[in-house]
């Protein structure tokens, strides 16, 4: 009988063994490298030798807004005195907030992660769907391996290319922030501030709370994709139907969020930095942990589908 | 009689009302090259793609050297190499890929089984060539090679010459001939190509609209076929009188202007001896075995075959 491990193994081997899985690499490399270098660019036309001179104005004139404007309401206030104390904190540690560091670099690769979550869905959509359309179905089911270890296995290798592009994207950005702007600010705090108290945070933490925000939508996007793939068995229908439900997805829910049962989509849900300080909620009765339950909900009803499809349907063709 | 290596029990396969396999009961042998024969249509596939697993049985039982299909399927299939129609391989991994991708999935297949089956089919020289520069028979060759990596003692082959080329049927005969031989596997074929199955199998289960309709040993229905006596002459009707007086008419018939006499070989010299001495010129006297493909139109009640 076949062991998973051994089954993984095989699925991988499919994965690189195609070109086209090297194209996807190189083309997120080139991604990575073409954002550092248009982010280093643009810093290029700020002057930052007078960055002092300009925080101590800036709040010069905040304060005076403060004193002025009678009208302001509550939420402003706090906003401005919070922008005042942090601009103090700068000027006190002598801390260039424009001024680039690695973790810029990497901080804006966490916009990248839809690119690795398109790639991770145009192979998983391919990876039952193949089979199919190449004719391999039938020889890869005769044999001493379960249709659900078949399944599993292949789920493990589309879930490890995920991890692999992740680690890419982290990677490269990484060491391009390094290159560019030296690995020195590598220990440089994250400031935040709440209830107008400064906070000195991991910057590395704070990175990877960005991409883990990503990678729950990478998550259902991918695990999506991977029952279409086995309810389509043609691959091009089957990527091509995992790209436009996630393109237009979003789009749909922000069209359609008028109506009540739009907070019941998937695509309502699935990101959740909508509910992070300083976003708004899709429908104003979402909070976090509905999202939440949606998207287990969502989860286990994707991968019932696909194990059922799978497992239970003849391949007679 | 050795132990069945595949049992079938009430095999059953419904779809919508029809049923497509229908209570087919019956074992197969060890050592034996055994064919599923019938018209297009019969259920044979289906019957095949239940035995593996591809196709879900609605009623009935596969057992496999003991072992029930439907219940151990994993355990069962240890014991199965197949081959389903043309072996459809990854065209963008080498056949050494290939192999090992196929070898993975069973316990102790070595390198050197690998190397072994790959100088058996006689690959050496193009196994790490990408698939998809192979020619069909050198992937029909590479078909069989990843079904008998793990050494099964069944191997299921589902319609393998579709597509081939006479030279590639031929080869492929080879192959299975020699394999049965030096690896003592059993082996099941399906076929609705009639003249192969005769070439290739020591039995034959003849099956239509999904119903078993006999089994047969090939080299019986050789021994017990009937065979009838062709008579070429000058003069045709003449001889035809001729013998119609020595022999019952009702054996004697008149086609494509030969005579056909339905007798055995043995009264040849006297068919040959009453013609000369009534003067008549013979041109040819042979005898002729009904051939199994008319026998089989008359079973499956003439219901094409080929």
């Amino acid at each position: 009988m076949s062991s998973l491990s051994k089954l993984t193994k095989n699925e991988n081997m499919k994965i690189y063994r195609r070109p086209r899985t090297w194209l996807m690499i190189g083309f997120l490399l080139l991604a990575v490298g073409l954002m550092s270098f248009l982010l280093k660019w643009d810093e290029k036309g700020h002057d930052q030798t007078d960055w002092k001179q300009n925080l101590t104005q800036q709040n010069v004139h905040m304060q005076k807004q403060l004193q002025e404007n009678k009208d302001l309401d509550a939420d402003d206030k706090t906003r401005i005195n919070d922008t005042i104390k942090l601009n103090e904190y700068y000027l006190d540690h002598d801390l260039d907030p424009s001024e680039l560091s690695l973790w810029s670099y990497v901080n804006i690769s966490a916009s990248l992660i839809i690119l690795v979550t398109i790639l991770t869905v145009i192979i998983a959509a391919d990876m039952i769907a193949a089979e199919f359309s190449w004719g391999t179905i039938k020889l890869l089911l005769v044999g001493p391996a379960s249709r659900t270890k078949i399944m599993l296995s292949k789920y493990i290798a589309t879930f490890s290319f995920a991890l692999l592009l992740l680690l890419i994207c982290f990677a490269t950005a990484f060491a391009a922030g390094g290159i560019l702007e030296g690995f020195n600010g590598l220990t440089q705090p994250h400031v935040t501030i709440t209830d107008g108290v400064i906070h000195e945070g991991s910057m590395i933490v704070n990175a990877l709370q960005k991409y883990a925000y990503s990678i729950v939508s990478l998550f259902m996007y991918v695990t999506m994709a991977f029952m279409i793939s086995s309810a389509f068995r043609s691959s091009s229908m089957a990527i091509a139907f995992s790209l436009l439900f996630m393109l237009v997805g979003n789009s749909l829910s922000g069209i359609l969020r008028g109506y009540d049962w739009v907070k019941y989509l998937l695509f309502s849900n699935i990101d959740l930095t909508q509910y992070l300080e300083g976003s708004a909620p899709l429908r104003p009765e979402m909070t976090m942990s509905f999202s939440i339950l949606m998207l287990l909900a969502y989860y286990v009803v994707f991968q019932l589908l696909a194990w059922l499809l799978f497992t239970k349907r003849d391949v007679a063709a | 009689m050795s132990e069945a290596v595949l049992s079938l029990r009430n095999l059953t396969k419904t779809i919508g009302r029809r049923n497509i396999v229908d209570n087919l009961t019956f074992d197969i042998p060890a050592g034996e090259v055994f064919g599923f024969l019938g018209p297009n249509g019969a259920g044979k596939t289906t019957t095949i793609r239940m035995i593996v697993g591809l196709i879900s049985m609605t009623k009935g039982e596969a057992i496999i050297k003991g072992v029930s299909v439907r219940s151990h399927f994993e355990l069962a299939m240890t014991h199965v190499g197949a081959i389903v129609e043309n072996p459809e391989m990854y065209k963008f991994l080498t056949g050494y890929q290939n192999l090992v991708h196929f070898a993975r999935r069973h316990n102790g297949v070595t390198k050197a089984r690998i190397d072994e089956v790959v100088a058996l089919l006689g690959l050496q020289n193009r196994i790490h060539e990408k698939v998809k520069r192979y020619s069909l028979g050198m992937r029909q060759r590479l078909g069989v090679a990843q079904a008998i990596l793990h050494r099964p003692s069944l191997l299921i082959l589902d319609e393998p010459t579709n597509g081939l080329d006479p030279a590639g049927i031929r080869e492929l005969r080879d192959y299975l001939r020699k394999l049965t031989k030096e690896e003592g596997i059993s082996v099941i074929v399906s076929s609705h190509l009639l003249s192969e199955m005769e070439l290739m199998c020591d039995r034959v289960a003849i099956i239509q609209s999904g119903k078993l309709v006999d089994i047969r040993s090939l080299q019986e229905t050789r021994d017990t076929a009937q065979s009838k006596i062709v008579i070429e002459t000058g003069d045709m009707h003449a001889a035809q009188r001729l013998l119609a007086s020595a022999f019952d008419s009702a054996l004697l018939s008149m086609s494509n202007g030969q005579l056909e006499l339905a007798a055995e070989k043995s009264v040849i010299p006297h068919i040959t001896k009453l013609l000369v001495s009534a003067d008549i010129d013979v041109l040819g006297i042979h005898a002729v075995q009904k051939s199994l493909e008319e026998q089989f139109l008359e079973i499956t009640g003439g219901e094409m075959v080929v």
